[in-house]
Parts: structure tokens; sequence; C-alpha cells
């Protein structure tokens, strides 16, 4: 990993940069300076244009991103770029280069006729390709083909709203492998604890900003105790994630199916950390935390979808029944 | 615990011979899951701890001329883990090999060093640790006990509290005043004192446990002989607060892998029992056995973390109170929840379950101390906002 580290730490700057410019254009404009940053491309091989960096190189990006708001599925892209890289070597060029947008749906399943309703695709409507879940794998669409309608069907997230698709005996441009899906679906959920802990940090920053600005009782908020102390708690609970989520990114080849205990640890400690964390510093915002402007609700909104994908009920069920396979009488 | 680069050692071969050692040497009766468990009296537990050091279980990374191992970090940690895996007896000078230990490696002179280090590690001196007193505990830099001269030695007057061990102890590492109580944390000084003398009295204390761990240790005109002043005079403090960090980032590194070995033993336990293995599949009772396996993992990784930043020439700083933190609170839910599975056991319950339940009763009580000793909870949250959020202090507070 430390050989990547350099590489990492580029990329992480230029997403810093990149994403606030981001800021208001359309979809495929923010896809097109992504794309020219080099950003979509960190996991998709060199063959279509990518660097074919590890997971962990590429969790920085998304953490900027989330923090920043950034309107676009790059999760999405950046992994469906990785997958389609050796079967549809064409799409995955253009997804890398900004090109072409696709996104993800998040709930729901087509049956095998390639008919249903799925849905949670963030920027849906945005979105030109669809990889949507069938049986065991997946089914890559065109959302233009016949038999696809797309409509808008926001939760959440403002700046992503989703989608909802209904497809009627459409014809996949690709079927995607259970094994290669399960891949990507454990890979897009260590990705967004990843954007889920750095809005998070964010959110804080913001608060101790506020908390040092802001005199009350005649003196600087910061400086009182209770604070102090609220403020100390979230860091315990978003160094421990962060070094949970680490370990998961640092050895998540040696588990492409994602069942291992790092990844589930990592589930259930940033699904739990990253809103607890962000609803702190919006109360440490006072009545001004409680206002649309500020905005620290946008960030807290893609954090609970974030959650809601990591499920960590499900991660800690998963996770006892790991302890009774190692622990059998 | 020098981080100097020394040349890398095969950690599987390692731990595999760390491991198998002590699966063959560990009586049977002193693990704290047996149904006979009986610990060790203070003679077996230090003729133990010396078979242990000459083993390679002690002293892993301090210097060969000072008695240790002359490894690293990183070998420590894999011996932690390994120790960690078993439910093996604590030490009982772990605050000679885990505090004194690193501060003198850090502040004594050569002749100390070879001194007290050797005694320490092959446990003719057991020390404790003379920090706390009556109106001095949490904000320690009001501490009364005072050194004043001698000649070229030092007289110690006054009184020390929660100090563990002190009553099998032969050295305390003192922390006491010799400059003005207006000075606060400038005027105090480290020494290693001589406990065994007519001037020191020691009283041990009743604990929630039932256990007398720990001591109050009185100091009449004590002598401290001119070579057992450590460090600079008045520069006591600054060591001081680095025995902290160290006690709070690396002492008992074995700690999550032993909680661990706690939650195997609990799980286990339970399952063998019908009415314990139906609570088993409860599944709020799984979410909450889940979380403290959660807690473990965090814990592991905070600690290699630390590790990784020694190794790398790093300090602890404040990231020790992350741990401290994490673990002490983890611990202390994870042995209310075990107290809480097991008093539900059908009575009479197997001899299995019945030692589970006097194994966690114990830990659930002792887990109690675990927010207050090292730093209290609300020192720890203070340091995380001082030291490692950085938090502007302003004028009031």
């Amino acid at each position: 990993m430390s050989e990547h580290s350099d590489i990492a730490a580029e990329i992480a700057r230029t997403a810093q940069r990149v994403v606030a410019e981001c800021d208001g254009l359309d979809t495929a404009s923010v896809a097109a300076r992504l794309g020219e940053a080099g950003l979509l491309g960190v996991l998709a091989p060199e063959a279509v244009g990518g660097l074919g960096l590890p997971l962990s190189a590429v969790a920085p990006v998304v953490e900027v991103a989330e923090a920043g708001l950034l309107a676009f599925p790059l999760v999405e892209t950046l992994l469906a770029a990785r997958l389609l890289a050796e079967t549809q070597p064409d799409l995955a060029a253009a997804l890398v280069a900004g090109e072409a947008v696709l996104t993800i749906a998040g709930a729901g399943s087509l049956s095998p006729g390639v008919s249903g309703v799925v849905g949670r695709a963030p920027l849906g409507t945005a979105a030109r390709w669809l990889l949507a879940p069938l049986g065991e794998g997946a089914v890559l669409l065109a959302l233009d083909a016949p038999g696809v309608t797309v409509a808008e069907d926001p939760g959440f997230d403002l700046e992503r709203p989703a989608a909802r698709v209904s497809v009627s005996g459409a014809t996949p441009a690709a079927t995607i492998p259970a094994a290669a899906w399960a891949t990507l679906r454990a890979d897009a959920l260590l990705l967004r604890a990843a954007g889920a802990l750095g809005a998070a940090g964010h959110c804080m920053d913001r608060a101790i900003e506020h908390l040092t600005g802001r005199r009350q009782f005649g003196r600087p908020l910061v400086t009182m105790q209770g604070l102090r102390f609220s403020l100390a708690r979230q860091k315990i609970a978003l160094e421990g994630a962060r070094h949970a989520l680490e370990h998961a990114l640092a050895l998540a080849g040696q588990d492409p199916q994602g069942e291992s205990v790092p990844r589930l640890v990592a589930r259930a400690t940033c699904a739990e950390a990253a809103p607890a964390v962000i609803e702190s510093a919006i109360q440490l915002h006072g009545g001004m935390g409680f206002t649309w402007d500020l905005g620290l609700h946008r960030q807290l909104r893609r954090a609970k979808e974030a959650a809601a994908a990591l499920d960590a009920v499900a991660a800690r069920a998963a996770l006892a029944g790991r302890l009774e396979e190692a622990w059998a009488l | 615990m020098s981080a100097a680069a020394t040349p890398a050692i095969d950690a599987v071969a390692y731990r595999a011979r760390q491991r198998a050692w002590l699966a063959e040497n560990l009586p049977p009766h002193w693990r704290a899951d047996a149904v006979d468990y009986r610990p060790p009296s203070l003679d077996e537990a230090k003729a133990w701890e010396a078979t242990l050091h000459r083993e390679g279980f002690w002293g892993i990374a301090w210097p060969r001329d000072y008695g240790g191992h002359g490894l690293t970090l990183r070998e420590h940690l894999i011996s932690n883990q390994e120790i960690g895996r078993l439910p093996m007896p604590e030490s009982q000078n772990s605050i000679g090999k885990e505090l004194a230990g690193p501060i003198i490696l850090a502040i004594a002179t050569e002749e100390q060093k070879r001194r007290y280090l050797p005694a320490i590690l092959e446990m003719r001196e057991i020390w404790c640790q003379g920090f706390s007193e009556p109106e001095a505990g949490s904000d320690l830099a009001g501490l009364r006990t005072r050194a004043t001269r001698d000649g070229a030695a030092w007289r110690i007057n006054g009184q020390k509290v929660w100090t563990s061990g002190a009553h099998r102890a032969q050295r305390c590492l003192l922390l006491a005043r010799t400059g003005t109580m207006e000075e606060r944390h400038k005027g105090l000084s480290l020494f290693a004192l001589k406990l065994d003398q007519p001037g020191v009295t020691v009283r041990p204390l009743r604990q929630i446990t039932g256990d007398a761990e720990y001591c109050e240790v009185f100091f009449d005109n004590a002598l401290v002989e001119p070579e057992d002043a450590l460090g600079e005079p008045a520069k006591g403090w600054a060591a001081a607060v680095r025995v902290l960090e160290v006690e709070r980032g690396t002492n008992r590194m074995y700690r999550g892998w032993r909680f661990e070995e706690q939650l195997r033993h609990l799980v286990t336990t339970c399952r063998a029992d019908p009415a314990l293995a139906r609570l088993l599949e409860d599944s709020s009772i799984r979410q909450r056995i889940a979380q403290v396996q959660v807690d473990i993992e965090v814990l592991k990784r905070l600690v290699e973390q630390t590790v990784e930043v020694l190794v790398g020439g790093g300090s602890i700083g404040g990231h020790g109170s992350l741990s401290k933190q994490h673990w002490s609170e983890a611990h202390q839910r994870f042995a209310a929840l075990a107290v809480e599975l097991l008093e539900q056991a059908p009575y009479p319950a197997s001899p299995e379950v019945e030692a589970a339940q006097r194994r966690f009763r114990k830990a659930y009580l002792q887990s109690r101390a675990q927010t207050i000793y090292a730093g209290t909870t609300e020192i720890q949250l203070g340091i995380i906002a001082d030291r490692i959020l950085k938090l502007p202090r302003g004028e009031a507070r």
C-alpha cells in the first residue's frame, strides 16, 4: 500500500480542488471535469485509461466528494469502470473519460425476464446507463432502451436525487456474473463508508469552527467543558471507525465476496459513527443547525443513505454468525 | 521501548514459537476459564514471570544491555497477541515492566538502567506507582508529598493513595514536590524509592471486588539515596506525562486479544448450557455480542496503529487516550452483558457455568475501575479535546 500512498495523496489533493470546481455544474459537465482530472479511473485498469489502483487509493477521493457534496454517482462510476473494463471496454473507457454517466440501482431487483422495478439509483434521470440486480448477478441496461422507464423518486440525498426504473422485457447490454457483482457491491459499501466518514469529519470541523468563533456567557463556546467532551466523544467514534475502515480497505482484495470480519466491522462502525457525528455537529450549531441554509443537513442526508446501505444491524447479525462458526463446539 | 531498527525477524516463525511455548507451559489451573481455576501465589507468579522473561515474553523491546531481548515493538505486539489469546494470570509487576521501565530507559542514568531494569525483568524488584494523593488525584499537579534535601540524599514526607501493588512492591516510582505548591507541575521530581525502610508504611485498601490490591502509602521522613533520584530535579512532570502516555497507549497491549478470549469463553459456556444457548439465539442478544466483537476489533486496530506509529519513530502523544477511553467503556459494556447472560442460568448450574459466573462477576466489578485508573474518563476526554482536537482553551477554563 505504501508504494501507492504518494499517488493516493496526489489524487486526494486533486479531488479537493476539482470537487470544489464542480459545484453548480450539470451532471454531464461534472462528469467531464472529473474525467479530465483523472478521478474516475482510479480503480479501472490502464487498458481503459485508468490507473488500476487498489480500493484504498480511491477512498480519500470519495471522502472529499461526500464532504463537498459532489453531485455525481462517483462510487458507482469508479466501480463500474473497473467491472466493465474487460467485457465492455468502450463503455468503461467512456466512464473513465467522463463521457458517459452510469448509475446503479440500490434497491429492488429484476426478474429473469428482465422486468420489474428497481430504485435508489442516484441521478438516474441524468444517467445513460444502469446496473440493476437480477438473480445473484446483474444486468447492464441502456436507460433509453425500449421497455425502460425512468422517473425521479428522491430519498434523502438532495444533490443526487434517486430514480425509480421500471423495466419491461428489456434487452440487457451485458450480463454481470454473480461473483463480480458481489465484489462490486461489497466494495461499494466500503467506499460509501469512506464517504460518510469524510462527510462526518467535515461537519465536525465546521462545528469546532462555529464553537470557536461564537461567544456566549462571556466566552467562546468551545471553552465549555460539556461541549469539549461531546466533541471528544465524537472524535473517539470517528477514529475507531476510520481505523476499522482502513483495515477493511487494506484487506479488501483478500475477500472479494464481502463476507470477511474486517468488512463487517467497518460497516457496523461507519454506519453508526458517521450520522451520529453529523447529528452532533448540527446540535452544536444550536438553532442555526436546523436551518436549511447552514447546509449540514445535506451531509446528514447523504450519510443516512450510506448508513442504510451499510446496514449495521445486518452486519452485526452476520458477525454473530461468524463467531458461531469460529467457536463451534 | 526503543524503536531502533533491528534486523527483521520472521514474524510467522516468531509467533508460532511464542504460541507453542505458552501452550506447553501455562499450568492449566492458572487459566481463568478453568473449572478448577486457582491463581498462582505471589512466589509462584514471580517464578513464572521470571521464566516468561527468560523465554522472551518480557523486555522484548528493551536493549540487551539491560536484560532485554533487543527486538522491536512489533515483536512485543506479537507476543502480547499470543498472551492475550490465553486466559493467563496478569503480571504482578506490570508497573515495573510497562511504566517504570520505559521511563527509566528514557531518563535514567546508565548506572541506574543497569541496576533497575534487570531486577524488574527477573522479578527481584516489583514496582508500584506513587502518583495519586488524597488531595491530588486527577489534578495531579496539586500533589503535596514533599521531597527535601538531606545532604546529597532526599527525605520524603506525605501520603500516596490508590497505589496498586504497594504491599508486594520493593520500589515506588514516586512523584514528589521539590519546589513550591505555587509552581504546580514545575516543582515536581521523580524518585525510585525503596519501600522496605522504617519511614514507609503501606496499608492495603479493600476494593469493590473484595480484593485489597491497591494501597495507601505513608512517608515519614523516608530516605531516598542520591543514586535513586530519577532524571533532572523539577523535570518530574514532563517525565510523568510521558509515563502516563505510555500507560494509556502501550501497557497491557494484549487487552484486545484477551477480551476476545473472554468473549469466546462466554459464548462457548453459554452454548454448552441448554437454557443459555436459547438466549444466544435471541436477535437482540446476538446484536450485543456482535457489538462486543466490533469494539474488540476496533481496539485491536487502535493498538496496532500505535505500534506502527512508535516503530516509525513517532510519539504516542494524546492518542493513547483514544484507545484507553475506547477499551475501558467497551469492556464495561462487555462485562455487564456477560453477567446479564450468565446470571440467567438455571440453578444449580454446571461447574463450567459456575466458573464463568465467578470469572465474569469479578470482571464486571473490576471493570468499574477501568474508567477511573490511568486517568478517568473525564481526564481522557479533556486530553482528546486539548491535544488531539487542539480546541482553544480560552481564558476562563
